[in-house]
């Protein structure tokens, strides 16, 4: 099931950090998507524009954090996910369940990734907008175990 | 006495305000001159006018009874063009919005043009009467440097959530929060030109302070329906409206 944590503030990039970093420590969390209004290239000096580090991989943050979309495997996941947000996001949040993230290759996938698409893990499906390299905006992070 | 707007609430009362020229409204910064021209630019500072017409003095104007009984502003005396000042106010408790300043706008300012759409509102008038009006409109509690965006192009905010430092959204980034010194400042024309030196607007306002002074109904402030007498002249103006179209036999 997907969760959506929907901030009443656009969250700079310091925020979304300590977010990040916070969720990637629940073991419930599968996949997490961060979205919201592109911020301009590194060379225009934005200053939520920048590289960040989530458990010790490099994310770079081209968006202005609007939402943050979860896909998890238990609802008892929903209430650990609140705590942390009542920690990170003090001007408040709304947390919505429902389905955010897309779950299954489709046609459009086909036309993208053609015969390659089978050999594509399932987990990459639906991370990204259609039009977007997977490389320049998915990344993988690896579960401490 | 003029009836500016009905409500018994605050926010009414605001409206109120803002709409009756009489009523002095708070100055809560200084900016100079030069800087109003740089924010609006149109010229730059120091520069003459440039006109589109010669001083009405030197022109042969015909004889006509209006022209003698209404007194020309000081830019159509002398040929000024006609240039323009733009808002976006943030539906987060800005201090002022669109409908209230082109109501406003037409009480206070002679000769001004004022043109509303549903997230920006713009001023049309000559262009050293527009610096004059500016001045104002910068200075006093219509402007608020976190809720409010001079712009005239790429207006995009006014509906979006705010930054977590309470700055509105603005693609162009023209004001921004200086963190080292809390106070917004201006980095941009309203265009969207790179300014030479930042010109400080000073520090947003507090979220208490802008509930106290805005003029916009929410539910999460003061809700539009609350306010009995307000609704009630509305409804009464929807009516009369509605019934006045018919011709009943």
């Amino acid at each position: 099931m997907d969760i959506e944590i929907f901030p009443h503030r656009l969250l700079g990039a310091d925020t979304t950090e300590k977010l990040l970093n916070d969720l990637e420590d629940l073991d419930g969390v599968k996949r997490m998507v961060v979205h919201g209004p592109r911020l301009p290239p590194t060379e225009q000096g934005h200053s939520d524009r920048r590289t960040i580090m989530v458990k010790g991989e490099k994310v770079d943050l081209q968006v202005k954090t609007g939402r943050v979309l979860l896909e998890i495997e238990e609802e008892e996941t929903i209430e650990e996910v609140k705590e942390i947000c009542k920690e990170n996001l003090p001007h408040g949040f709304n947390v919505h369940v429902g389905t955010f993230i897309r779950k299954q290759k489709t046609v459009s996938d086909g036309i993208k990734y053609g015969d390659e698409l089978k050999d594509i893990p399932n987990e990459m499906v639906g991370l990204t907008d259609q039009n977007a390299q997977l490389s320049e905006r998915a990344k993988i992070i690896k579960k401490d175990k | 006495m003029a009836q500016y707007y009905p409500g018994t609430t605050k926010v009414a009362q605001n409206r109120r305000n803002f709409s009756n020229p009489d009523y002095e409204l708070e100055k809560l910064r200084e900016i100079s001159d030069e800087d109003v021209v740089n924010i609006l630019g149109h010229r730059a500072p120091g520069e003459e006018y440039p006109s589109v017409h010669p001083p009405l003095e030197e022109m042969d104007e015909p004889d006509d009874a209006i022209r003698e009984m209404v007194a020309p502003l000081d830019g159509a005396k002398a040929g000024d063009r006609v240039r323009y000042i733009q808002f976006t106010d943030s539906m987060y408790f800005a201090p002022a919005h669109p409908f209230v300043r082109s109501r406003s706008y037409l009480c206070r300012f002679r000769g001004a043009d004022a043109g509303t759409l549903s997230g920006r509102q713009i001023l049309e008038t000559r262009e050293r009467d527009l610096e004059k009006y500016s001045k104002e409109l910068l200075e006093t509690e219509w402007f608020d440097p976190g809720r409010t965006g001079i712009r005239g192009k790429t207006v995009h905010g006014h509906s979006l959530r705010l930054d977590e430092d309470g700055m509105m959204f603005d693609m162009l980034r023209r004001l921004v929060m200086n963190k080292s010194t809390g106070k917004v400042e201006a980095v941009k024309n309203q265009i969207g030109d790179e300014l030479d030196e930042p010109i400080v607007m000073g520090e947003p306002l507090d979220e208490a302070t802008l509930k106290d002074k805005t003029t916009i109904y929410r539910k999460d402030g003061e809700a539009y329906r609350d306010d009995a007498d307000a609704v009630e002249v509305l409804q009464r103006i929807h009516v009369s409206r509605s019934q006045g179209g018919f011709m009943p036999e």
